[in-house]
C-alpha cells in the first residue's frame, strides 16, 4: 500500500510509464479504424441515448469520456489538433500513442528517458525541417485543382466520401473562396466562421447545396409580410420593440386621472415611432434580437417590409457583417431623441423566403458588404447531417490551410515514407544514444502507412516494406525522384503516384501532426510518478 | 503485475467490429418489420397506446414510429428516415423504411463475406446515382392545369388509406384545399399548407359531410346571445387589441387627493371604451373578431348597434380570417383605415353542431385560406383521417411542384430492379454484388404488396419479374402488382400513379441511411450526457 500519508496512491517509476503507455495505447486504438479512405465510423451513445456518429478523431474522444489522466492527454492533443488545423485528428493520436509505444521500449531497454527526449526532439525538428525543405510542393503552382484535391483527402475518409467527394470538395473550395477577404497587408484571410452551415433532414446528401450569401433558420414574424424583397435594405437591431416597458421598480405617478391614458399610449407610441424611424431610414428588412409586439407588426406588413424577431446574437452580427450593417444597440442620439440613420443599413440584392422540408428559411442573396456564404446539407437523418457538417468543416479548414501555407505535400502514406526513410539516415549520422531514439521516431511514423492499409484489409507489412523501398530509392538515386511521390493505393492494394491522383494534404497538416504528437509524447514519457488522491468523503454539508 | 488500466468510463459499453454491424443490421430490421403490413391497398392499421394512455389508429409509417419508443441507437435512426420523409414529401414514409431495412439485410450477408463495408457503401451510392436517373426516364409528366389528371394521380396516392371507402371524397378536398392556398410567386407555386388550410375536426355525424370551406370556420361563439348570428354580405373587422381599458405596461401609480377625482377616474375608463367603439364604429363593420378581450361595456355599445363580437380567436385563426375575407389585422384601433375592413367574406354564420358553437365565414369571394371540416364517428378516426388528407394535400402539393409520375403499384421499383440488374453485369470487381443487393432491396416493395393481400409470393413476383425483364418494350415497365387482388397487371390500366419525388426520396433517404449503419464498427454507448459539449467547435452546432 501507499506509504504516503496523504489519502490517496502512488505509482512510481516502471509501472507508472507502462501504465500510462498502455492506456494511450488503448485510445489509439480505439480510433485507429477510423483512419483513412476506408476506416469506419463510430457510434456513440450517451445516457439519455442521443447518437453520434462520426469518423472525426477529436470527435470521437471528445465524446468517449476518457479517463485515465495520461489517455486524457490525447484526448486534449486531438482536441488542439483540431483547433489548429481542423484535420488530421485521428493520425495524432495514433502516431503520439505509437510514439509511446516505443519510447516505453526503449526505456525498458535501459535507456534513460531524457536521452529519448532529446532524440525525440531532434528527431521532429529535422522531420520537419525535411518536410519543408524537401517533400512540400508549392501550390500556386498547382491552383485550384489543388485545393479541391486537398479537400478531396480529407473527405475520402468521411461519409461525403465515397460517393460525392468531389461535389462536396468543390463546396467546400468555392465556399473558402466566397468569405476570401484581404486584410490590410495586402495579403488574404479566410474567415471560415463567416461560413453558416445549415442542417436540413430530406432530400440526399447528394443535394445539398451551397447558397449564396446569408441564411437565417427562422421565419418573418407575420405570414403578411412579404415573402420577398430586392433590394433588400437590412436594419439590425438589438432593440426591443415591443411595447416599451418601465424598468423594474420604476413606477410612474400620475396625480391627474385625465392622464391615465397618457401613460399607456406614450407605451405604444414610443415603440410606433422607434418603428417608422427605421422604416423612414428606408429599411425593408429589420432583424432583432429582442422581441416585437405582435400589435407592432401591423407596421411592417403595411410598409411591405420583412421583419424577423428573436435572431441570435450571432447571427445577426454575423448578417451586419457581411451586409455591412451596424449592430444598434439603443437608438438614442446625441440630441436625446430616438433615430435612426441610413448609413447603418446593409445591402443585399434580393432576401427572400425559401421552403425547406417543413420550415422556412430566410436568404439574403449577394451581400453587399464581406463576403458570406451558407452551405445547406441534407441527409436521411439527423445523425447524419451532424457528421456531414463535422466533415464538411473539417475540409474546409483543410482548404483553408493550404491556401495560407501555400504548399501541400503527398498524402497516402508518401510523405510518412519518406520522412522515415530520410530519419533513418538521419539516425546513422548520429553517433551517441539519441541514434536509437532517433530510429524509433523514423519506424513509429510508418504507423500511418501501417495503419491504413490495415483498414483496408491489406497486408500492411508486405505493402509498407514495398513503399519503403520505392522511397529509398527516389531519396538515394536522382534518376528515380520521381517515386518520391508514390503512396497507397488502397483499393487495390498497391502503390500509385498519389500526387497525379490528387492525394494531398497541406503541409501545415502534417507539421502539426508530428510536431504535436511528439510534445504529447514527451509529455507522458516523462512522467515517472502518479499520485492519485481519493475523493474526499463527501459529508453531506455545502460548503458554499 | 500493475492492476489493470482503465481508460474509459466505467459505464461505458462497446461493442466493436462485427458485432456492433450485425446488432445495428438487426434492429434496423426490426423497426422495418414493425411497419410491413402497414404497406399497400390492403394494409392493415396498427393500434397503439400511448404513454399518455391515448390510442393512436393509424397505418402511416411516421405516426407509428413517432409512437414507438426504442432504445437502440440504430432503431433511432431508422425512426428518422420515415420522419424526413413525412417532413420532405408526405408520403412514402412506410416504404422508406422498408426499403431500407431491406437493403441492410441483404448487404449483411455482404459482411459475413468480409467484403469491406466501405466498398459496400461506394457500390450502394452508385446503384443509388443510377437508381434516380433510371427512375426519372421512366416518368411520365402531368398536365397540372387539367383537373382530373390531377384528381386521378391524389386517387392513386391515397389508395392505401384508411378512408378509401371514401377516395373521392378526400381527394376533392385535399385538391381544392390546395388550390386555394396555392399563390403564385414570380412563377413558381407557393403552397403554404401548415399556416393557411386548417384541418377542424368535429366528432360525430358522417365522414361525407367532411368539406372544404370556401372561408373559414373556429369553435368560438358570438359573446352575447342577443348579437346577430347570421351575416350575409359581412363587413368584417379583424383587431389585434383588446377592447377594454388597457393598462400601461410600466407600473403605474395613481394617487388621488380629491372625491372627484376618484369619479372621475372610473368615468375615463369608460369614456376610453367608448372611444373605442365609436371609432370602430365610424367603419361601420357587420362583425368584429379579436384576438384579445373585450369588456362587457364595449360588448353592450357594439350590440346595440347591431355589431357582432367574437373575442379571444387564436392568432392563426385570426390570419386565416384575415386571408380569406381580406381584411387587414389591425393592432391600434387609433390607427385603423378604410381598406382595413374585410369585405370579401359572403356570410357569417353561426352554427350549432353537436355541442358546440361554431362561427363560419364562407362564400368567400378569393380565399386564399380555408378551413377544412371533417366529420367522423370518434376522435381515433378522425385523427387518422387527418393524417391521411395531410398526405394527400402533400401529394397534391407535390404534383404541382414537380408534375412528373411514375407507376405505382411496385412497378416503378421492378423497372429500375430490373435495370440495376442489367447494369450490374457490366461492373467489374466486388462491388458487383453490393450494387445488385439495391435492384434486389427494391422487390420488397411488389413482395410486400403481394404478401399484405395474401397472394403467392413467389409466383407473382416471379411472374412480374419476368415480364419486366421479357423485352425492353415501352410495355412491361408499367406492369406491377394490383394490390387488391395480388396478381400482376398493367398500371395504367389500374391507374395507379406516384409522385416522382417521393419515389426519388424513398431511395434516397434508404440507401444513405443504410449505408450510414454499415459504416459504423464500433458502438459506445451509456457515456453521460456531454456536459460542455460543443464549446467553440463549430459553427453549425446551434442551427436546429
Amino acid at each position: 500500500m501507499s506509504s504516503l500519508v496523504i489519502k490517496g496512491q502512488r505509482e512510481s517509476g516502471q509501472d507508472v510509464r507502462t501504465g500510462n503507455v498502455t492506456a494511450c495505447v488503448a485510445v489509439a486504438n480505439i480510433v485507429k479504424s477510423s483512419l483513412g479512405p476506408v476506416g469506419l465510423d463510430k457510434m456513440l451513445v450517451d445516457e439519455v441515448g442521443d447518437v453520434t456518429v462520426t469518423n472525426d478523431g477529436a470527435t470521437i474522444l471528445r465524446l468517449l469520456e476518457v479517463e485515465h489522466p495520461a489517455a486524457k492527454v490525447l484526448t486534449e492533443l486531438a482536441a488542439q489538433q483540431d483547433e489548429e488545423v481542423g484535420d488530421g485528428t485521428t493520425s495524432v493520436v495514433i502516431l503520439a500513442a505509437e510514439l509511446l509505444r516505443r519510447a516505453n521500449e526503449l526505456v525498458r531497454s535501459r535507456i534513460h528517458p531524457t536521452n529519448i527526449i532529446t532524440g525525440y526532439r531532434l528527431a521532429m525538428r529535422e522531420g520537419c525541417k525535411y518536410l519543408r525543405d524537401k517533400l512540400a510542393k508549392p501550390v500556386d503552382k498547382l491552383g485550384r485543382e489543388t485545393l479541391i484535391n486537398a479537400a478531396r483527402t480529407s473527405l475520402s475518409s468521411k461519409i461525403l466520401g465515397s460517393a460525392e467527394s468531389v461535389k462536396f470538395a468543390t463546396m467546400a473550395v468555392d465556399a473558402v473562396m466566397a468569405v476570401k477577404t484581404p486584410t490590410s497587408s495586402g495579403k488574404y484571410k479566410y474567415p471560415i466562421e463567416a461560413i453558416h452551415v445549415l442542417k436540413a433532414q430530406g432530400k440526399s446528401a447528394k443535394e445539398s447545396e451551397l447558397l449564396p450569401g446569408y441564411a437565417l433558420n427562422m421565419t418573418r414574424s407575420s405570414q403578411l409580410m412579404p415573402r420577398r424583397v430586392a433590394p433588400a435594405k437590412i436594419a439590425c437591431l438589438d432593440v426591443d420593440l415591443r411595447r416599451t416597458k418601465m424598468k423594474m421598480g420604476v413606477s410612474v405617478l400620475i396625480e391627474n386621472p385625465e392622464e391615465l391614458n397618457k401613460a399607456q399610449e406614450k407605451e405604444l407610441d414610443i415603440t410606433r415611432d422607434r418603428i417608422s424611424a427605421v422604416l423612414k431610414a428606408g429599411a425593408n428588412v429589420v432583424l432583432t434580437t429582442k422581441g416585437i409586439d405582435d400589435a407592432a407588426l401591423k407596421y411592417f406588413v403595411e410598409a411591405g417590409a420583412i421583419a424577423v424577431r428573436r435572431v441570435s446574437e450571432r447571427d445577426i452580427e454575423r448578417i451586419a457583417k457581411a451586409t455591412g450593417a451596424t449592430v444598434q444597440v439603443s437608438m438614442a442620439d446625441l440630441g436625446g431623441e430616438e433615430s435612426f440613420d441610413n448609413s447603418l443599413l446593409g445591402y443585399a440584392d434580393e432576401v427572400y423566403e425559401e421552403r425547406i422540408r417543413d420550415d422556412d428559411i430566410l436568404i439574403m442573396k449577394n451581400c453587399k458588404s464581406t463576403a458570406a456564404c451558407s452551405v445547406l446539407l441534407r441527409g436521411p437523418n439527423e445523425y447524419m447531417c451532424d457528421e456531414m457538417s463535422r466533415s464538411f468543416h473539417d475540409a474546409v479548414c483543410v482548404v483553408k490551410r493550404t491556401l495560407e501555407s501555400n504548399s501541400v505535400v503527398v498524402g497516402g502514406g508518401a510523405a510518412e515514407a519518406a520522412l522515415s526513410i530520410h530519419l533513418e539516415n538521419f539516425a546513422t549520422m548520429i553517433g551517441s544514444r539519441e541514434q536509437l531514439a532517433i530510429a524509433e521516431f523514423a519506424e513509429a511514423l510508418l504507423v500511418i502507412p501501417k495503419t491504413l492499409a490495415m483498414n483496408a484489409a491489406h497486408d500492411s507489412t508486405d505493402l509498407v516494406a514495398k513503399l519503403k523501398a520505392v522511397h529509398h530509392a527516389a531519396q538515394n538515386d536522382d534518376s528515380k525522384s520521381k517515386l518520391s511521390s508514390f503512396g497507397l493505393d488502397l483499393d487495390v492494394g498497391a502503390l500509385r503516384d498519389n500526387l497525379a491522383e490528387g492525394v494531398i494534404e497541406p503541409t501545415i497538416s502534417k507539421k502539426k501532426i508530428i510536431q504535436f504528437a511528439t510534445e504529447a509524447a514527451l509529455t507522458i514519457i516523462r512522467i515517472d510518478d502518479l499520485i492519485k488522491i481519493d475523493k474526499k468523503e463527501d459529508d453531506g454539508s455545502v460548503p458554499y | 503485475m500493475q492492476a489493470p488500466v482503465l481508460v474509459l468510463n466505467q459505464n461505458a459499453r462497446r461493442e466493436t467490429g462485427r458485432r456492433a454491424q450485425l446488432t445495428n443490421i438487426a434492429a434496423a430490421k426490426a423497426v422495418s418489420d414493425i411497419i410491413r403490413t402497414t404497406l399497400g391497398p390492403r394494409a392493415m392499421l396498427k393500434m397503439i397506446l400511448d404513454a399518455m394512455g391515448n390510442i393512436v389508429l393509424t397505418n402511416d409509417g411516421n405516426a407509428i414510429l413517432r409512437e414507438i419508443d426504442v432504445s437502440h441507437p440504430a432503431a433511432k435512426s431508422m425512426i428518422e428516415l420515415s420522419r424526413t420523409q413525412d417532413e420532405e414529401v408526405g408520403d412514402g414514409t412506410t416504404s422508406v423504411t422498408v426499403l431500407a431495412g431491406e437493403i441492410l439485410t441483404i448487404c449483411e450477408a455482404f459482411l459475413q463475406r468480409n467484403i469491406h463495408p466501405t466498398v459496400i457503401v461506394s457500390a450502394l451510392f452508385k446503384a443509388l446515382d443510377d437508381a434516380v436517373v433510371f427512375a426519372e426516364e421512366m416518368s411520365v409528366a402531368v398536365d397540372v392545369n387539367d383537373d382530373s389528371q390531377v384528381l386521378q394521380l391524389i386517387r392513386s396516392c391515397i389508395g392505401t388509406k384508411y378512408v378509401t371507402r371514401h377516395d373521392n371524397l378526400i381527394v376533392d378536398i385535399a385538391f381544392k384545399a390546395v388550390k386555394t392556398v396555392r399563390v403564385d410567386v414570380d412563377g413558381r407555386p407557393i403552397m403554404d399548407i401548415k399556416n393557411f388550410a386548417k384541418v377542424e375536426k368535429i366528432p360525430g355525424g358522417e365522414l361525407i359531410d367532411s368539406q372544404v370551406l370556401d372561408g373559414v370556420m373556429f369553435n368560438k361563439d358570438v359573446t352575447s346571445a342577443k348579437m346577430r348570428r347570421r351575416i350575409e354580405n359581412p363587413r368584417i373587422m379583424l383587431l389585434d387589441c383588446p377592447l377594454e381599458f388597457r393598462k400601461a405596461e410600466s407600473q403605474t401609480n395613481v394617487e388621488i387627493t380629491d372625491e372627484t377625482n376618484w369619479k372621475r377616474l372610473l368615468e375615463i375608463e369608460e369614456e376610453y371604451v367608448a372611444g373605442l367603439c365609436k371609432k370602430l364604429l365610424e367603419h361601420k363593420p357587420d362583425l368584429v373578431i379579436t384576438e384579445k378581450g373585450a369588456s362587457d361595456l364595449a360588448l353592450h355599445i357594439l350590440g346595440r348597434k347591431g355589431v357582432s363580437v367574437i373575442r379571444r380567436l387564436r392568432k392563426t385563426d385570426n390570419n386565416r380570417a384575415a386571408k380569406a375575407c381580406g381584411a387587414t389585422v389591425v393592432s391600434r384601433i387609433e390607427e385603423l383605415k378604410k381598406s382595413d375592413v374585410g369585405t370579401g367574406a359572403g356570410l357569417f354564420e353561426v352554427r350549432k353542431i353537436g355541442d358546440e358553437y361554431y362561427t363560419f365565414i364562407t362564400g368567400c369571394k378569393e380565399p386564399k385560406a380555408c378551413t377544412i371540416l371533417l366529420r367522423g364517428g370518434s376522435r381515433d378516426v378522425l385523427m387518422e383521417v387527418e393524417r391521411n388528407l395531410d398526405d394527400a394535400m402533400a401529394v397534391t402539393r407535390n404534383i404541382f411542384v414537380n408534375s412528373k409520375m411514375v407507376p405505382g403499384g411496385g412497378s416503378i421499383e421492378m423497372a429500375v430492379a430490373h435495370r440495376l440488374h442489367t447494369k450490374s453485369k457490366t461492373i467489374t470487381g466486388v462491388s458487383q454484388y453490393p450494387y445488385r443487393a439495391v435492384a434486389e432491396a427494391l422487390e420488397v416493395i411488389p413482395r410486400t404488396l403481394i404478401e399484405n393481400c395474401g397472394g403467392n409470393v413467389i409466383r407473382v413476383l416471379t411472374a412480374l419479374r419476368a415480364k419486366h425483364s421479357e423485352t425492353e418494350s415501352e410495355e412491361s415497365k408499367f406492369w406491377g402488382i394490383d394490390g387488391m387482388k395480388g396478381v400482376s397487371t398493367d398500371m395504367r390500366t389500374l391507374g395507379v400513379w406516384e409522385p416522382l419525388v417521393v419515389k426519388t426520396q424513398t431511395m434516397k433517404t434508404a440507401v444513405e441511411a443504410a449505408a450510414m449503419l454499415l459504416r459504423i464498427d464500433d458502438i459506445v454507448s451509456g457515456l453521460s450526457k456531454k456536459k460542455n459539449n460543443d464549446a467553440g467547435y463549430q459553427a453549425s452546432n446551434d442551427d436546429e
